[in-house]
Protein backbone atom coordinates (compact mmCIF):
# COMPACT_ATOMS: atom_id res chain seq x y z
CA UNK A 1 0.00 0.00 0.00
CA UNK A 2 2.66 2.32 0.74
CA UNK A 3 5.21 0.79 -1.71
CA UNK A 4 5.61 3.05 -4.64
CA UNK A 5 3.76 5.84 -3.09
CA UNK A 6 5.91 9.02 -2.75
CA UNK A 7 6.60 9.62 0.58
CA UNK A 8 9.70 11.07 1.65
CA UNK A 9 11.66 11.56 4.98
CA UNK A 10 9.74 13.74 6.79
CA UNK A 11 12.06 14.53 9.93
CA UNK A 12 10.71 17.15 12.94
CA UNK A 13 11.88 17.55 15.88
CA UNK A 14 11.16 19.33 19.27
CA UNK A 15 11.22 18.50 22.64
CA UNK A 16 8.60 18.83 24.79
CA UNK A 17 8.63 19.86 28.18
CA UNK A 18 6.89 20.02 31.07
CA UNK A 19 5.84 23.25 32.80
CA UNK A 20 6.96 23.35 36.46
CA UNK A 21 4.43 23.40 39.03
CA UNK A 22 4.84 27.01 39.20
CA UNK A 23 4.65 28.07 35.59
CA UNK A 24 1.47 29.37 32.92
CA UNK A 25 -0.50 27.44 31.07
CA UNK A 26 0.49 25.29 27.92
CA UNK A 27 -0.05 26.97 24.96
CA UNK A 28 -3.56 26.81 23.77
CA UNK A 29 -5.15 25.37 26.85
CA UNK A 30 -7.68 27.61 28.66
CA UNK A 31 -6.37 27.20 32.74
CA UNK A 32 -8.32 24.79 34.39
CA UNK A 33 -8.80 24.78 38.04
CA UNK A 34 -6.05 24.14 39.80
CA UNK A 35 -5.61 22.90 43.05
CA UNK A 36 -4.23 25.59 45.53
CA UNK A 37 -0.47 25.43 45.46
CA UNK A 38 1.59 27.14 47.82
CA UNK A 39 4.67 27.97 47.08
CA UNK A 40 7.24 29.58 49.09
CA UNK A 41 10.41 31.42 47.57
CA UNK A 42 12.59 28.27 49.13
CA UNK A 43 10.55 26.19 47.94
CA UNK A 44 10.83 27.48 44.17
CA UNK A 45 14.59 27.63 44.87
CA UNK A 46 14.95 23.94 45.92
CA UNK A 47 12.60 23.04 42.64
CA UNK A 48 15.18 25.09 40.75
CA UNK A 49 18.24 23.33 41.77
CA UNK A 50 16.46 19.76 41.69
CA UNK A 51 15.08 20.59 38.11
CA UNK A 52 19.00 21.45 37.37
CA UNK A 53 19.81 18.66 38.94
CA UNK A 54 17.43 16.18 37.12
CA UNK A 55 18.84 17.89 34.26
CA UNK A 56 21.93 16.84 34.07
CA UNK A 57 21.28 13.65 35.22
CA UNK A 58 19.41 13.30 31.84
CA UNK A 59 21.85 14.77 30.11
CA UNK A 60 24.18 12.17 30.51
CA UNK A 61 21.32 9.65 30.49
CA UNK A 62 20.92 10.58 27.00
CA UNK A 63 24.43 10.71 25.91
CA UNK A 64 25.40 6.76 26.20
CA UNK A 65 22.47 6.03 23.17
CA UNK A 66 23.08 8.85 21.23
CA UNK A 67 27.07 7.67 21.43
CA UNK A 68 26.27 3.95 21.08
CA UNK A 69 23.92 4.66 17.93
CA UNK A 70 27.32 6.50 16.94
CA UNK A 71 29.61 4.03 17.82
CA UNK A 72 27.80 1.14 15.94
CA UNK A 73 27.49 3.30 12.93
CA UNK A 74 31.21 4.05 12.65
CA UNK A 75 32.27 0.94 13.24
CA UNK A 76 30.43 -0.49 10.60
CA UNK A 77 32.12 2.20 8.47
CA UNK A 78 34.96 1.44 9.11
CA UNK A 79 34.47 -2.41 8.83
CA UNK A 80 31.68 -3.15 6.39
CA UNK A 81 32.69 -1.56 3.17
CA UNK A 82 29.69 -2.03 1.55
CA UNK A 83 28.37 1.05 2.98
CA UNK A 84 30.60 3.35 1.69
CA UNK A 85 30.62 2.08 -1.68
CA UNK A 86 29.16 4.22 -4.54
CA UNK A 87 27.00 1.60 -6.44
CA UNK A 88 25.11 4.42 -8.16
CA UNK A 89 21.93 3.75 -6.85
CA UNK A 90 20.30 6.83 -5.16
CA UNK A 91 17.36 7.03 -3.56
CA UNK A 92 14.10 8.20 -5.61
CA UNK A 93 13.75 11.21 -3.62
CA UNK A 94 17.73 12.61 -5.16
CA UNK A 95 16.79 11.85 -8.64
CA UNK A 96 19.51 14.13 -9.80
CA UNK A 97 23.12 12.70 -9.91
CA UNK A 98 26.67 14.45 -8.78
CA UNK A 99 28.79 12.99 -11.25
CA UNK A 100 28.37 15.89 -13.25
CA UNK A 101 31.09 17.69 -15.10
CA UNK A 102 31.12 21.08 -13.37
CA UNK A 103 31.19 22.32 -9.88
CA UNK A 104 28.36 24.50 -10.98
CA UNK A 105 26.39 21.70 -12.13
CA UNK A 106 26.87 19.72 -9.03
CA UNK A 107 26.13 22.07 -6.82
CA UNK A 108 22.72 22.58 -8.51
CA UNK A 109 22.47 19.25 -8.64
CA UNK A 110 22.69 19.14 -5.10
CA UNK A 111 20.84 21.62 -4.21
CA UNK A 112 18.12 20.39 -6.27
CA UNK A 113 18.33 17.13 -4.73
CA UNK A 114 17.70 18.38 -1.17
CA UNK A 115 15.00 20.74 -2.32
CA UNK A 116 13.21 17.91 -3.03
CA UNK A 117 13.91 15.78 0.11
CA UNK A 118 12.93 18.57 2.11
CA UNK A 119 9.67 19.37 0.53
CA UNK A 120 9.10 15.61 0.75
CA UNK A 121 9.53 15.82 4.08
CA UNK A 122 7.61 18.95 4.51
CA UNK A 123 4.23 17.12 2.62
CA UNK A 124 4.85 14.10 5.50
CA UNK A 125 4.73 16.31 8.31
CA UNK A 126 1.68 18.32 7.03
CA UNK A 127 0.28 14.99 6.64
CA UNK A 128 0.65 13.71 9.81
CA UNK A 129 -0.66 17.01 11.35
CA UNK A 130 -3.35 16.32 9.21
CA UNK A 131 -3.90 12.90 9.62
CA UNK A 132 -3.64 13.36 13.53
CA UNK A 133 -5.81 16.62 13.98
CA UNK A 134 -8.55 14.21 12.09
CA UNK A 135 -7.94 11.81 14.41
CA UNK A 136 -6.92 8.87 12.12
CA UNK A 137 -5.01 7.38 14.14
CA UNK A 138 -4.87 3.34 12.82
CA UNK A 139 -3.78 5.18 9.87
CA UNK A 140 -0.69 6.43 11.74
CA UNK A 141 0.05 3.40 13.79
CA UNK A 142 0.00 0.89 11.06
CA UNK A 143 2.16 3.56 9.20
CA UNK A 144 4.58 3.18 11.78
CA UNK A 145 4.04 -0.47 12.83
CA UNK A 146 4.98 -1.10 8.83
CA UNK A 147 8.16 0.90 8.79
CA UNK A 148 9.39 -0.91 11.59
CA UNK A 149 8.79 -4.18 10.08
CA UNK A 150 10.62 -2.81 6.82
CA UNK A 151 13.54 -1.47 9.32
CA UNK A 152 13.79 -4.51 11.42
CA UNK A 153 13.50 -7.02 8.47
CA UNK A 154 14.17 -6.29 5.27
CA UNK A 155 17.60 -3.87 6.49
CA UNK A 156 18.70 -5.59 9.31
CA UNK A 157 19.18 -8.42 6.77
CA UNK A 158 20.91 -7.07 4.13
CA UNK A 159 23.31 -5.54 6.89
CA UNK A 160 23.75 -8.87 8.09
CA UNK A 161 24.72 -10.33 4.93
CA UNK A 162 26.88 -7.86 3.71
CA UNK A 163 28.65 -8.23 7.54
CA UNK A 164 29.11 -11.79 6.96
CA UNK A 165 30.52 -11.02 3.38
CA UNK A 166 33.09 -8.93 5.20
CA UNK A 167 34.39 -10.98 7.80
CA UNK A 168 33.91 -14.20 4.80
CA UNK A 169 31.92 -16.00 6.86
CA UNK A 170 29.35 -19.17 5.35
CA UNK A 171 25.76 -18.89 5.99
CA UNK A 172 22.99 -21.40 5.50
CA UNK A 173 19.39 -20.02 4.75
CA UNK A 174 18.45 -21.53 7.62
CA UNK A 175 20.03 -20.17 10.43
CA UNK A 176 20.12 -16.83 8.71
CA UNK A 177 16.12 -17.34 8.72
CA UNK A 178 16.00 -18.06 12.63
CA UNK A 179 18.33 -15.20 13.19
CA UNK A 180 16.38 -12.73 11.32
CA UNK A 181 12.99 -13.78 12.34
CA UNK A 182 13.71 -13.55 16.21
CA UNK A 183 15.50 -10.05 15.63
CA UNK A 184 12.73 -9.05 13.69
CA UNK A 185 9.85 -10.42 15.71
CA UNK A 186 11.07 -9.52 19.20
CA UNK A 187 11.68 -6.40 17.92
CA UNK A 188 8.19 -5.59 17.09
CA UNK A 189 7.18 -6.94 20.61
CA UNK A 190 9.39 -4.72 22.57
CA UNK A 191 8.91 -2.01 20.51
CA UNK A 192 5.51 -2.24 19.91
CA UNK A 193 4.06 -3.89 22.56
CA UNK A 194 5.77 -5.00 26.17
CA UNK A 195 9.02 -5.20 26.52
CA UNK A 196 11.95 -4.86 29.45
CA UNK A 197 13.13 -1.27 29.02
CA UNK A 198 16.79 -2.08 28.00
CA UNK A 199 15.86 -4.21 25.42
CA UNK A 200 13.49 -1.80 23.30
CA UNK A 201 15.90 0.83 23.60
CA UNK A 202 19.13 -1.46 22.30
CA UNK A 203 16.53 -2.32 19.35
CA UNK A 204 15.94 1.47 18.96
CA UNK A 205 19.43 2.22 18.68
CA UNK A 206 20.20 -0.53 16.37
CA UNK A 207 17.22 1.03 13.56
CA UNK A 208 18.82 4.25 14.41
CA UNK A 209 22.00 3.05 13.23
CA UNK A 210 20.55 1.23 10.25
CA UNK A 211 18.79 4.79 8.42
CA UNK A 212 21.74 6.26 9.30
CA UNK A 213 23.74 3.58 7.45
CA UNK A 214 20.80 3.93 4.34
CA UNK A 215 21.36 7.54 3.96
CA UNK A 216 25.08 7.45 4.42
CA UNK A 217 24.88 5.18 1.58
CA UNK A 218 22.59 6.36 -0.83
CA UNK A 219 22.71 9.92 -0.22
CA UNK A 220 25.39 11.67 -2.77
CA UNK A 221 27.82 13.90 -1.19
CA UNK A 222 26.67 17.40 -1.03
CA UNK A 223 23.16 16.53 -1.15
CA UNK A 224 23.67 14.77 2.45
CA UNK A 225 25.49 17.90 4.01
CA UNK A 226 22.96 19.90 2.27
CA UNK A 227 20.03 17.88 3.73
CA UNK A 228 21.47 18.07 6.82
CA UNK A 229 21.80 21.78 6.87
CA UNK A 230 18.39 22.17 5.52
CA UNK A 231 17.06 19.79 8.10
CA UNK A 232 18.19 21.87 10.97
CA UNK A 233 16.40 24.96 9.75
CA UNK A 234 13.10 23.37 8.77
CA UNK A 235 13.16 21.67 12.57
CA UNK A 236 14.07 25.33 14.00
CA UNK A 237 10.92 26.43 12.00
CA UNK A 238 8.27 23.78 12.50
CA UNK A 239 8.97 23.75 16.07
CA UNK A 240 9.32 27.29 17.23
CA UNK A 241 7.07 29.22 14.22
CA UNK A 242 3.45 29.81 15.38
CA UNK A 243 2.15 28.02 12.50
CA UNK A 244 5.01 24.89 12.27
CA UNK A 245 3.31 22.28 11.56
CA UNK A 246 5.00 20.40 14.72
CA UNK A 247 4.25 23.41 17.07
CA UNK A 248 -0.08 22.78 16.08
CA UNK A 249 0.60 19.21 16.74
CA UNK A 250 1.58 19.81 20.09
CA UNK A 251 -0.99 22.10 20.67
CA UNK A 252 -3.45 19.78 19.35
CA UNK A 253 -2.46 17.41 20.97
CA UNK A 254 -2.46 19.32 24.40
CA UNK A 255 -5.86 20.49 23.49
CA UNK A 256 -7.08 17.04 23.37
CA UNK A 257 -4.86 15.84 26.67
CA UNK A 258 -4.51 12.84 25.57
CA UNK A 259 -0.86 10.94 25.09
CA UNK A 260 0.26 10.90 21.70
CA UNK A 261 -0.08 7.41 19.42
CA UNK A 262 2.55 5.22 19.89
CA UNK A 263 5.68 7.10 18.86
CA UNK A 264 9.28 5.70 18.65
CA UNK A 265 10.86 7.59 20.63
CA UNK A 266 13.71 6.79 22.85
CA UNK A 267 12.88 6.70 26.17
CA UNK A 268 15.21 6.80 29.68
CA UNK A 269 12.55 5.72 31.91
CA UNK A 270 8.98 4.65 31.74
CA UNK A 271 6.31 6.56 33.43
CA UNK A 272 3.18 5.95 35.36
CA UNK A 273 0.31 7.58 35.00
CA UNK A 274 -1.77 7.92 38.30
CA UNK A 275 -4.74 8.64 38.80
CA UNK A 276 -5.55 8.96 42.83
CA UNK A 277 -8.97 9.78 43.72
CA UNK A 278 -8.57 12.16 46.67
CA UNK A 279 -5.42 13.53 45.55
CA UNK A 280 -4.91 17.13 44.99
CA UNK A 281 -2.37 17.02 42.23
CA UNK A 282 -3.39 13.87 39.60
CA UNK A 283 0.65 13.50 37.95
CA UNK A 284 0.43 12.80 34.61
CA UNK A 285 3.55 11.73 33.06
CA UNK A 286 2.46 10.19 29.41
CA UNK A 287 6.24 9.83 27.98
CA UNK A 288 5.10 6.78 26.55
CA UNK A 289 2.01 6.74 24.84
CA UNK A 290 0.38 3.45 24.67
CA UNK A 291 0.34 1.96 21.42
CA UNK A 292 -2.89 0.59 21.67
CA UNK A 293 -4.12 1.13 24.52
CA UNK A 294 -7.04 -1.07 23.28
CA UNK A 295 -4.83 -3.89 24.44
CA UNK A 296 -3.83 -2.99 27.76
CA UNK A 297 -6.35 -5.50 29.36
CA UNK A 298 -5.45 -5.34 33.22
CA UNK A 299 -5.55 -1.52 32.47
CA UNK A 300 -8.32 1.30 32.91
CA UNK A 301 -8.81 2.59 29.72
CA UNK A 302 -10.00 5.76 31.13
CA UNK A 303 -7.69 8.50 30.46
CA UNK A 304 -7.99 10.93 33.06
CA UNK A 305 -7.61 14.48 32.15
CA UNK A 306 -4.58 16.48 33.14
CA UNK A 307 -5.02 19.60 34.86
CA UNK A 308 -1.67 20.66 36.27
CA UNK A 309 1.66 20.95 34.78
CA UNK A 310 2.32 17.75 35.28
CA UNK A 311 1.44 16.51 31.57
CA UNK A 312 3.75 15.98 28.99
CA UNK A 313 2.72 15.02 25.83
CA UNK A 314 4.77 13.16 24.35
CA UNK A 315 5.57 14.33 21.02
CA UNK A 316 6.99 13.16 18.35
CA UNK A 317 7.73 13.57 14.89
CA UNK A 318 7.68 10.86 12.27
CA UNK A 319 10.56 10.18 9.97
CA UNK A 320 10.10 8.33 7.21
CA UNK A 321 12.71 6.47 5.59
CA UNK A 322 12.98 5.31 1.90
CA UNK A 323 13.85 2.60 0.58
CA UNK A 324 16.14 3.03 -2.45
CA UNK A 325 16.96 0.06 -3.85
CA UNK A 326 13.66 -1.37 -4.37
CA UNK A 327 12.71 1.21 -6.70
CA UNK A 328 9.66 1.61 -4.23
CA UNK A 329 9.23 3.69 -1.50
CA UNK A 330 8.60 2.54 2.10
CA UNK A 331 8.59 5.28 4.14
CA UNK A 332 8.05 4.87 8.05
CA UNK A 333 8.15 7.62 10.59
CA UNK A 334 10.12 8.37 13.47
CA UNK A 335 8.51 10.52 15.70
CA UNK A 336 10.69 12.39 17.76
CA UNK A 337 10.57 14.22 21.61
CA UNK A 338 12.56 15.21 23.64
CA UNK A 339 11.22 15.02 27.20
CA UNK A 340 13.09 16.09 30.02
CA UNK A 341 11.89 15.53 33.17
CA UNK A 342 11.61 18.83 35.00
CA UNK A 343 9.91 17.82 38.34
CA UNK A 344 11.10 15.23 40.96
CA UNK A 345 9.54 12.80 41.85
CA UNK A 346 6.87 14.32 44.21
CA UNK A 347 5.13 11.28 45.83
CA UNK A 348 6.90 7.57 46.57
CA UNK A 349 4.70 5.93 43.75
CA UNK A 350 5.67 7.89 41.09
CA UNK A 351 8.47 6.94 38.56
CA UNK A 352 10.70 9.79 37.90
CA UNK A 353 9.85 10.96 34.36
CA UNK A 354 12.58 10.29 32.26
CA UNK A 355 14.18 11.93 29.32
CA UNK A 356 13.46 11.38 25.53
CA UNK A 357 14.60 11.92 22.16
CA UNK A 358 13.64 11.36 19.21
CA UNK A 359 14.80 8.59 16.81
CA UNK A 360 15.02 11.04 14.03
CA UNK A 361 17.69 13.18 16.02
CA UNK A 362 19.64 9.74 16.29
CA UNK A 363 19.51 8.95 13.03
CA UNK A 364 20.87 12.58 11.75
CA UNK A 365 23.71 12.89 14.32
CA UNK A 366 24.54 9.03 13.47
CA UNK A 367 24.83 9.81 9.53
CA UNK A 368 26.77 13.21 10.76
CA UNK A 369 29.14 11.26 12.21
CA UNK A 370 29.10 8.27 10.12
CA UNK A 371 29.65 10.04 7.22
CA UNK A 372 32.63 12.04 8.73
CA UNK A 373 34.75 8.81 9.48
CA UNK A 374 33.58 7.73 5.68
CA UNK A 375 34.62 10.64 3.80
CA UNK A 376 36.78 13.17 5.54
CA UNK A 377 40.43 13.03 4.78
CA UNK A 378 41.23 13.79 8.65
CA UNK A 379 39.82 10.57 9.19
CA UNK A 380 39.52 10.00 12.98
CA UNK A 381 40.30 13.79 13.97
CA UNK A 382 37.37 14.74 12.34
CA UNK A 383 35.08 12.28 13.54
CA UNK A 384 35.67 12.47 17.05
CA UNK A 385 35.49 16.16 16.40
CA UNK A 386 31.99 15.88 14.95
CA UNK A 387 31.17 13.77 17.89
CA UNK A 388 31.81 16.11 20.76
CA UNK A 389 30.26 18.49 18.95
CA UNK A 390 27.43 16.97 18.32
CA UNK A 391 27.25 15.89 22.31
CA UNK A 392 27.69 19.60 23.10
CA UNK A 393 25.31 20.34 20.99
CA UNK A 394 22.99 18.18 22.72
CA UNK A 395 24.04 19.75 26.08
CA UNK A 396 23.03 22.71 25.45
CA UNK A 397 20.04 22.40 23.74
CA UNK A 398 18.68 20.42 27.38
CA UNK A 399 19.84 23.24 28.73
CA UNK A 400 17.76 25.23 26.85
CA UNK A 401 15.36 23.13 27.42
CA UNK A 402 15.68 23.35 30.99
CA UNK A 403 15.17 27.07 30.78
CA UNK A 404 12.33 27.22 28.54
CA UNK A 405 10.47 24.97 29.32
CA UNK A 406 8.96 24.58 26.32
CA UNK A 407 9.14 22.41 23.06
CA UNK A 408 12.45 22.83 21.36
CA UNK A 409 13.93 21.30 18.39
CA UNK A 410 16.85 18.97 19.03
CA UNK A 411 18.76 19.15 15.60
CA UNK A 412 19.76 22.88 14.67
CA UNK A 413 22.03 23.37 17.09
CA UNK A 414 23.83 19.88 17.13
CA UNK A 415 24.11 20.21 13.62
CA UNK A 416 25.25 23.16 13.06
CA UNK A 417 28.46 22.30 15.67
CA UNK A 418 28.74 19.09 14.10
CA UNK A 419 28.97 20.70 10.32
CA UNK A 420 31.28 23.37 11.49
CA UNK A 421 33.43 20.85 13.18
CA UNK A 422 33.72 18.68 10.28
CA UNK A 423 34.39 21.33 7.53
CA UNK A 424 36.87 23.44 10.11
CA UNK A 425 38.71 20.23 11.08
CA UNK A 426 38.83 18.79 7.98
CA UNK A 427 40.20 21.99 5.48
CA UNK A 428 41.95 23.88 8.30
CA UNK A 429 43.11 21.76 11.02
CA UNK A 430 44.28 17.98 9.66
CA UNK A 431 46.67 20.19 7.29
CA UNK A 432 47.95 21.78 10.12
CA UNK A 433 48.89 18.35 12.11
CA UNK A 434 50.05 16.93 8.56
CA UNK A 435 52.37 19.63 8.50
CA UNK A 436 53.33 19.29 11.91
CA UNK A 437 53.90 15.80 11.48
CA UNK A 438 56.28 16.52 8.20
CA UNK A 439 58.09 18.87 10.06
CA UNK A 440 58.49 16.72 13.16
CA UNK A 441 57.10 19.60 14.99
CA UNK A 442 55.32 18.20 18.37
CA UNK A 443 52.77 20.72 20.28
CA UNK B 1 -3.69 8.52 49.29
CA UNK B 2 -5.70 5.84 47.95
CA UNK B 3 -4.71 4.96 44.28
CA UNK B 4 -8.15 4.61 42.50
CA UNK B 5 -7.01 3.32 38.67
CA UNK B 6 -3.68 3.23 37.86
CA UNK B 7 -2.26 2.59 34.01
CA UNK B 8 1.14 2.29 32.57
CA UNK B 9 1.24 3.90 29.10
CA UNK B 10 4.05 2.25 26.83
CA UNK B 11 6.27 -0.43 27.54
CA UNK B 12 7.32 -2.54 30.90
CA UNK B 13 10.28 -1.10 32.28
CA UNK B 14 10.10 -1.72 35.73
CA UNK B 15 8.47 -4.69 37.00
CA UNK B 16 7.80 -4.24 40.24
CA UNK B 17 5.10 -1.59 39.32
CA UNK B 18 2.30 -3.68 37.65
CA UNK B 19 -0.02 -6.36 39.28
CA UNK B 20 0.73 -10.17 39.68
CA UNK B 21 -1.62 -11.08 37.46
CA UNK B 22 0.21 -8.86 34.87
CA UNK B 23 3.24 -10.49 35.17
CA UNK B 24 1.61 -13.51 35.18
CA UNK B 25 -0.07 -13.04 31.80
CA UNK B 26 2.96 -11.23 30.42
CA UNK B 27 5.47 -14.35 31.26
CA UNK B 28 2.76 -16.54 29.71
CA UNK B 29 2.34 -14.62 26.61
CA UNK B 30 6.09 -14.52 26.26
CA UNK B 31 6.47 -18.59 26.92
CA UNK B 32 3.72 -19.16 24.18
CA UNK B 33 4.85 -16.61 21.69
CA UNK B 34 8.19 -18.69 21.88
CA UNK B 35 6.58 -21.77 20.20
CA UNK B 36 6.30 -19.50 16.75
CA UNK B 37 10.29 -20.53 16.27
CA UNK B 38 11.06 -17.70 18.54
CA UNK B 39 14.35 -18.89 21.12
CA UNK B 40 15.00 -15.19 21.60
CA UNK B 41 11.72 -14.75 22.95
CA UNK B 42 12.27 -17.50 25.45
CA UNK B 43 15.85 -16.02 26.51
CA UNK B 44 14.37 -12.92 27.13
CA UNK B 45 11.34 -14.17 28.97
CA UNK B 46 14.12 -16.05 31.40
CA UNK B 47 16.39 -13.50 32.14
CA UNK B 48 13.52 -10.58 32.57
CA UNK B 49 11.54 -12.80 34.96
CA UNK B 50 14.41 -14.53 36.73
CA UNK B 51 14.13 -12.41 39.13
CA UNK B 52 10.62 -12.00 39.74
CA UNK B 53 10.62 -16.00 39.50
CA UNK B 54 13.33 -17.05 41.76
CA UNK B 55 14.45 -14.18 43.83
CA UNK B 56 11.20 -13.02 45.24
CA UNK B 57 9.53 -13.60 48.09
CA UNK B 58 6.48 -15.58 47.24
CA UNK B 59 3.47 -14.92 45.95
CA UNK B 60 0.82 -16.56 44.58
CA UNK B 61 1.42 -16.14 41.06
CA UNK B 62 5.06 -16.77 41.84
CA UNK B 63 5.15 -20.13 41.03
CA UNK B 64 2.79 -20.26 37.87
CA UNK B 65 5.97 -17.80 36.68
CA UNK B 66 8.23 -20.34 38.16
CA UNK B 67 7.25 -23.07 36.05
CA UNK B 68 7.11 -20.90 32.59
CA UNK B 69 10.25 -19.60 33.29
CA UNK B 70 11.67 -23.07 33.48
CA UNK B 71 10.03 -24.41 30.64
CA UNK B 72 11.13 -21.23 28.79
CA UNK B 73 14.48 -22.51 29.90
CA UNK B 74 14.14 -26.16 28.96
CA UNK B 75 12.92 -25.01 25.40
CA UNK B 76 15.48 -22.55 24.89
CA UNK B 77 18.58 -25.60 25.69
CA UNK B 78 16.90 -27.74 23.25
CA UNK B 79 17.03 -25.00 20.39
CA UNK B 80 20.36 -24.00 21.30
CA UNK B 81 21.67 -27.50 21.14
CA UNK B 82 19.84 -28.00 17.36
CA UNK B 83 20.82 -25.06 16.12
CA UNK B 84 24.87 -25.86 17.57
CA UNK B 85 24.38 -29.16 15.83
CA UNK B 86 23.31 -28.07 12.95
CA UNK B 87 25.83 -24.72 12.35
CA UNK B 88 27.96 -27.38 13.14
CA UNK B 89 27.50 -29.70 10.54
CA UNK B 90 26.74 -27.38 7.99
CA UNK B 91 30.33 -25.11 8.60
CA UNK B 92 32.60 -28.60 9.04
CA UNK B 93 30.86 -30.36 5.62
CA UNK B 94 29.31 -27.51 3.59
CA UNK B 95 32.47 -27.55 1.07
CA UNK B 96 31.84 -31.47 0.22
CA UNK B 97 28.39 -31.20 -0.32
CA UNK B 98 29.28 -29.29 -3.34
CA UNK B 99 26.25 -28.31 -4.79
CA UNK B 100 23.69 -28.73 -2.05
CA UNK B 101 26.13 -26.68 -0.02
CA UNK B 102 26.12 -23.92 -2.13
CA UNK B 103 22.51 -24.05 -2.22
CA UNK B 104 21.75 -24.02 1.49
CA UNK B 105 24.51 -21.13 1.68
CA UNK B 106 23.48 -17.56 2.14
CA UNK B 107 26.84 -16.10 1.64
CA UNK B 108 29.73 -18.21 0.71
CA UNK B 109 33.71 -17.61 1.85
CA UNK B 110 36.20 -16.75 -1.07
CA UNK B 111 39.27 -18.23 -1.56
CA UNK B 112 38.44 -21.63 0.10
CA UNK B 113 37.82 -24.64 -1.28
Amino acid sequence: MQCLSNDGTEVGRHTETTPGRNEVELNGQPPTARPPQVLTDSEEDEDEELTLKYGAKHVIMLFIPVTLCMVVVVATIKSVSFYTQKDGQQLIYTPFREDTETVGQRALNSMLNAAIMISVIVVMTLVLVVLYKYRCYKVIQGWLFFSNLLLLFFFSFIYLGEVFKTYNVAMDYFTLAVIIWNFGVVGMICIHWKGPLRLQQAYLIMISALMALVFIKYLPEWTAWLILAAISVYDLLAVLCPKGPLRILVETAQERNEPIFPALIYSSTMVWLFNMADSAEPRNNSSHPVPQQENQDAVAPTAQPEDDGGFTPAWVNQQQHQLGPMQSTEDSRREIQELPSARPPPVEDEEERGVKLGLGDFIFYSMLVGKASATASGDWNTTIACFVAILIGLCLTLLLLAIFKKALPALPISITFGLVFYFATDNLVRPFMDQLAVHQFYI
Amino acid sequence: MDLSSVFFIGNIMNLERIPNEEKLSLCRRYYLGGFAFLPFLWLVNVLWFFREAFLKPTYTEQLQIKSYVKKSALGLIVWVAVLTTWITIFQHFRAQWGEVGDYLSFTIPLGTA
